[in-house]
């Protein structure tokens, strides 16, 4: 459907040419660092909830990294073994 | 310190996340916006989230229509989600206006108390938007969306006040003429009659504007 009517843009048109007024990329993450910053420094139950996400037990993020890690050695060292008697 | 400026950081990768990961997807019908408000007031941090990145960019497109300078819009926009992310537990579902409408009278009046403090210069309505060639963008359409943007923005400055405020309303917030007129304070009709006459203008105008020789006579 077209945008234009014989008197200008139409509503659909009017719509489309509004979305023009979006914040740019560096707009809109300023806007987002800003509340969440706001929210950071007043302590809010809100900012204490997102903090929450990241403050819940470093200890077990701290396990968690452990394990992949070890996890990731196991996977990778067999091949690793063989590979390396392979060249020797 | 820091692991408090890691706190930070990771609080600003969260954001950005949220953002790519979906966070601009279509928006959501009005029965899940309404269980989201009832999953946030409840303390779900996604849903609220969630309620922020389905709101901020029609919250900006609205006040920047009213208040006519993207630093001012930038600061309205800040404040109004603010207001909204903390006073959850003060909105009422109606049956006559969205969550939006809601959302879009608090931005109202922080526009408006802005637009008090400090009123805008009536020409400042040209200027090129900052990220025309942002995300690897066709240079040609960035061109073309900053000449229909601006060709907006210089209609809109020709308009009264409360025209200016109905229809970014109408066309940046989505809003019907019912919701329109509880947010203005006034009667469906009017703002019917204020909105189709607008829209000729407006239409008009840009389209004049958008013309090779500017619409001029």
């Amino acid at each position: 459907m077209s945008d234009v009517m014989d008197d200008g843009l139409n509503d659909e048109g009017l719509g489309n040419i509004w979305t023009t007024l979006e914040p740019a990329m560096g707009q809109r993450r300023r806007i987002d660092a800003r509340v969440y910053e706001w929210l950071e420094a007043h302590d809010t139950t809100l900012a204490a909830e997102w903090l929450g996400l990241f403050k819940v037990a470093p200890f077990s993020a701290a396990g968690l990294v452990a394990v992949s890690a070890v996890a990731i050695a196991f996977a990778t060292a067999s091949p690793l073994l063989w590979l390396a008697r392979l060249l020797l | 310190m820091i692991a408090l400026q890691l706190e930070s950081q990771l609080v600003l990768l969260f954001a950005a996340l949220g953002r790519n990961l979906g966070g601009d997807a279509e928006p959501l019908a009005e029965d899940a916006i309404v269980r989201l408000v009832e999953q946030a007031r409840a303390g779900d941090t996604g849903a609220r989230q969630t309620l922020y990145v389905q709101h901020v960019d029609r919250v900006f497109r609205t006040v920047r229509g009213i208040l006519r300078s993207d630093a001012d819009a930038e600061d309205a926009t800040q404040d109004a989600m603010l207001k909204v992310l903390t006073s959850l537990h003060t909105y009422t579902p109606r049956a006559d206006a969205r969550f939006a409408a809601w959302v879009m009278t608090i931005a109202v009046n922080t526009a408006h108390r802005r637009f008090r403090r400090r009123r805008p210069e009536l020409t400042a309505t040209g200027e090129l938007p900052e990220t025309a060639d942002e995300d690897g963008a066709d240079p040609a359409e960035g061109l073309d969306r900053a000449r229909r943007r601006r060709a907006l923005l210089i209609a809109l400055a020709e308009l009264s006040e409360r025209e200016r405020l109905i229809v970014s309303l109408r066309y940046g917030a989505e809003l019907n003429a019912s919701e329109i007129a509880a947010t203005v304070g006034s009667e469906s009709a009017a703002i019917r009659k204020i909105l189709e006459r607008t829209r000729t203008r407006l239409g008009a105008r840009i389209e004049a504007l958008l013309t090779p020789d500017g619409g001029r006579p």
